[in-house]
């Protein structure tokens, strides 16, 4: 397990998706390992991974799209994918890119689905479908056919698709993808909405701006597994393994960390200590035995971006047992 | 959260869009306007070719359509049945789920959600409807221009009697409903295969080929004993349409021997949707 | 996994259900019934009852099975074909229809006028006048059905065996089978010849010829459908469609019947031996034989014996050279001078019966 185990064990019951010893092999590849993901009712949860990590095939499995080789996923309290017909009305979904036919418009499509969305009674799709999209902006080119549409169009049509009914969760894969940094922007704005209205809502994502932005938590995928997942202050706190100390005697207090199996560097902001095998206490203590003299030190908070290449890149199984370990520690 | 009972779109608001989505592709309204033109375009070519005096040469019901021109949209859908409808309804199976798998819109169903086995029986209705009007829509411009351009009353039958036009109508009919039911086996067996790709092109061309395979053991005389289960064996009974009085056995024959394609192609493409990923 | 399950078990059942439909369209209904029970009879009474049954009012469809060895054009091959569906009134009304692939032939009896439609050329043939004289004949000679009958039976049964060999059904109706086998002293190829005859009307159902060694009739012709009870009138009247051209048959069937005399006369058609190994032996004109003639199909057109070439082999003998055609059921050998022999023998009862000339 990684992660903020206690937590999942403490959210039982209120958890709107969760997965357990997800597995999906296609044709001897395997896509998705063990994955045992969480999606705490309420949170706007970020999936962070590389391309080929395993982000939309877990959240394919979550939607009941696919059915996984083995675990299980629960959605909204229903096992997956055997109860789709009860969980998938009160689940907006942007999956793999929006899926729509040329040659009907932006409207035409929309009145389509609608059609299909089981809570919507037959006389308000209109005004649904009107709302949606106004929501995403598509006004003006609601009438052109969606052939002619670009990329940045089709990405709100999809997500208007997504918001046409009222939605327990929401899930949303790549929803920037194609989109002016206005579109982004508006994007972000209606994840907020949905997280203020209660909305559960899945982002996957592979800008780190959008996620440490927008997102309450955060799961990193790395070759089909988990590698880390939790509240994003608390994993932001636990990537933070650095401290800074400012000091003028930087190469003193270098020597002094080294000469104790410290790693230590200078840098222009201060001396950068990594903390993987020891404590800042420690650090401290060594610092002032030396005579160095230490205006100031403080935990570096390195932001997701660092957190996600060095989980990204910590590959042989050793380093993810020491990330795991490092990370579960400080959590606590 | 476990209180989340099943709910569903009501079922004729969803065949209603299928049929409107499927009547608005362009290549479904190229298809109905192409086929609407064959017993037109047969019709003409029958009207100069008689008023040339070419009247010998010609074999069955070809020999009998002169002047007889109710018995026109016959024998243009039992001409369509040789090609142009089998892909017609290979077509329709073919965009039905290889085509909106690739376009991803089949995701889309699923996960409004139309469940999986409602999802096909939508699909082949819409495939089943629109292979009716493009055989009804055969049948009408054949008896337009069967009346208009070769003309006579009522229809001459094969055995030699006139039938009165209402009769003759009736025939027109039986014809379409037979023709019909045999495009909607093959096109039931094109679903199978279409629940199995992604490409519309394949399920095009495995079904001409179930189709051309079958028609050249048909021809081969050691493989005889194939026939009875050979898509096409019944697709000639048609001809026993214009025969007074009719012989059912035949039409009863093809009639069923379609419905256990039917449930082949249906059956395969249902479990296949169980277990397709979206 | 269930789903999983579920679908290989639906497949599974739906192909299966799919496919065993298909093959029982396909098999003949009651195939493997077992055969009815009926009051035993005797050949000569089952034959005598024939001969006196009337036909009465029946509707049927016939079938022709041909596996002879041979293709003959125009006749289906061995899978079973409804070739024709017949009708008639009992009462000398009739009609019977003929398929030609998608066109069809009808000969209507309606009482006093034969009608004959031909919907290849739309060409209605129209004969009038009563039945004609050798029909007579024979309606006199079998107003004895008992002396008939008897005569029938003792004629065969110069070469034959004849004998009731049970009961079957035939187009669904329970049927006597009676069994013409050649006495041992017959040369012929044939095996035997089953008649199946109703038990109810009398009427025969099914022909079949079995040739030695085959345990498939070589030739079939019978009923697949038969029912009997009134016939919709409609069915024994033939009205000529409007623009068709009505051709009076009676002159030109005169003319035809005095051409084929005389190709009887100048064929110098003689019967040799009698009984299962007669042979029938003639002269055709030398000129046929490099006659070209019209090929059906796209092929070209070919002489007659570039056609026996292909289809016979050559032999030589005491009547010179000669092509055979063997066929399961009979026999022909055509000599390049132009002499045939043609019976349901082995080929050197032909040569033979060449050599008595």
């Amino acid at each position: 397990m990684s992660g903020l185990t206690e937590q999942g064990a403490a959210a039982v019951g209120t958890a709107a998706a969760r997965t357990k010893g997800l597995r999906k092999v296609y044709r001897g590849t395997v896509a998705v390992d063990n994955v045992d993901l969480e999606v705490p009712t309420g949170a706007v949860l970020g999936m962070l991974g590389p391309n080929g990590s395993g982000k939309t095939t877990t959240i394919r499995m979550l939607l009941g799209l696919v059915t996984p080789t083995a675990g299980e996923v629960e959605l909204l309290g229903q096992k997956m994918p055997d109860g789709a017909a009860k969980a998938l009305p009160e689940v907006g979904a942007l999956v793999e890119g929006p899926g729509f036919y040329p040659f009907l418009s932006g409207r035409e499509n929309l009145l389509r689905f609608g059609a299909a969305e089981p809570l919507l009674a037959t006389a308000d799709i209109p005004n649904a479908v009107g709302t949606a999209i106004e929501r995403v902006g598509l006004t003006a080119a609601a009438g052109r056919r969606f052939r002619g549409y670009s990329l940045g169009m089709k990405q709100r049509l999809g997500l208007a698709a997504a918001l046409l009914v009222p939605r327990k969760f929401v899930v949303l894969d790549e929803p920037t993808n194609g989109l002016d940094p206005a579109g982004t922007r508006e994007i972000r704005t209606i994840i907020a909405d949905l997280h203020a209205a209660g909305t559960t809502v899945l982002v996957s994502s592979h800008l780190l701006a959008e996620v440490e932005a927008t997102c309450t938590h955060v799961a990193v995928l790395n070759q089909g597994t988990v590698v880390a997942q939790g509240e994003l202050s608390a994993l932001l706190e636990a990537g933070s393994a650095s401290l800074l100390v400012t000091t003028p005697e930087a190469t003193a207090a270098v020597d002094a960390l080294r000469d104790q199996r410290v790693p230590a560097r200078p840098t222009p902001e201060g001396v950068r200590v990594d903390l993987t095998a020891t404590t800042a206490p420690a650090v401290v203590e060594v610092l002032v035995r030396a005579g160095v003299p230490v205006y100031e030190v403080r935990k570096q908070r390195t932001g997701l971006e660092d957190l996600f290449a060095r989980l990204t890149e910590a590959s042989s199984a050793a380093d993810l047992a020491e990330l795991d370990t490092l990370i579960t520690e400080e959590a606590r | 959260m476990s209180t989340l009972v099943v709910r569903r779109a009501p079922i004729t608001r969803v065949l209603r869009s299928e049929l409107r989505m499927v009547l608005r592709r362009p290549r479904t309204l190229i298809g109905l306007g192409l086929l609407a033109l064959v017993p037109v375009l047969m019709g003409i070519g029958i009207a100069i070719a008689t008023a040339n005096g070419e009247e010998g040469g010609a074999e069955g019901l070809a020999a009998l359509v002169i002047g007889n021109g109710m018995l026109l949209p016959i024998f243009a859908l039992s001409i369509a049945m040789a090609m142009l409808l089998p892909l017609t309804g290979a077509m329709l199976a073919a965009d039905a789920l290889a085509g909106e798998s690739a376009h991803g819109t089949l995701r889309g169903m699923l996960m409004a959600p139309v469940g999986r086995g409602r999802l096909l029986a939508v699909k082949a209705f819409g495939v089943a409807s629109v292979t009716l009007i493009a055989v009804l829509l055969m049948a009408l411009t054949g008896i337009i221009s069967g009346v208009l351009l070769l003309g006579g009353d009522g229809m001459l039958t094969a055995s030699g009697t006139s039938l009165p036009f209402l009769d003759a109508l009736g025939r027109v009919l039986i014809t379409a409903l037979y023709v019909t039911l045999q495009v909607w086996a093959l096109a039931a067996v094109a679903l199978a295969v279409s629940a199995f790709t992604e490409h519309p092109l394949i399920v095009v061309v495995v079904s001409l080929g179930l189709v051309i395979v079958s028609g050249v053991l048909a021809a081969i005389p050691a493989l005889d004993w194939l026939d009875p289960v050979l898509v096409t064996t019944s697709w000639d009974a048609v001809s026993e349409v214009v025969r007074d009085p009719i012989e059912w056995g035949p039409l009863v024959e093809g009639g069923l021997r379609a419905l256990c394609y039917l449930v082949i192609g249906g059956s395969i493409a249902y479990s296949r949707m169980l277990t397709r990923d979206g | 996994m269930d789903r999983k399950r579920t679908a290989l078990t639906v497949a599974a059942a739906g192909t299966a259900a799919g496919v065993a439909g298909l093959v029982l369209i396909a098999s003949p209904a009651g195939a493997d019934e077992t055969p009815p029970v009926l009051p035993p009879v005797s050949a000569e009474a089952l034959v005598q009852s024939v001969i006196q049954a009337d036909v009465p009012a029946l509707a049927g469809a016939v079938e022709l099975r041909n596996d002879i060895g041979l293709p003959i054009p125009g006749l289906p091959q061995a899978t079973g074909d409804n070739v024709a569906r017949v009708y008639t009134d009992g009462n000398g009304r009739g009609r019977i229809s003929l398929k030609q692939g998608s066109g069809e032939r009808t000969f209507v009896q309606d009482g006093t006028t034969t009608w004959l439609w031909n919907s290849a050329n739309r060409s209605v043939t129209k004969f009038t006048g009563g039945e004609d004289k050798d029909g007579k004949d024979t309606a006199d000679k079998l107003s004895d059905p008992a002396t008939a009958a008897r005569e029938v039976v003792e004629l065969i049964k110069k070469d034959s065996t004849v004998a009731v060999d049970g009961t079957a059904r035939v187009a669904d109706r329970p049927v006597y089978q009676l069994v013409l086998t050649p006495k041992p002293t017959e040369r012929t190829l044939l095996r035997e010849v089953r008649v199946s005859i109703d038990s109810q009307t009398r009427v025969p159902l099914r022909l079949e010829v079995l040739a030695n060694g085959q345990s498939e009739p070589a030739l079939r012709i019978g009923f697949t459908e038969f029912s009997t009870g009134a016939q919709d009138p409609a069915l024994f009247t033939f009205t000529p469609p409007a623009g068709v051209k009505v051709t009076e048959g009676a002159a030109k069937d005169k003319g035809a019947k005095a051409d084929q005399e005389s190709l009887f006369k100048s064929a110098n058609l003689k019967i040799v031996g009698e009984g299962w190994d007669t042979v029938a032996t003639g002269q055709v004109p030398a000129a046929l034989l490099s006659a070209q003639i019209p090929q059906s199909g796209e092929r070209a057109a070919a002489d007659v014996t570039s056609l026996l070439k292909r289809l016979g082999k050559e032999v030589n003998g005491p009547f010179g050279t000669g092509y055979v055609i063997s066929t399961k059921v009979g026999t022909a050998l055509v000599t390049t001078d132009g002499r045939v022999a043609v019976g349901a023998v082995p080929q050197q009862v032909l040569i033979d019966a060449l050599g008595q000339k």
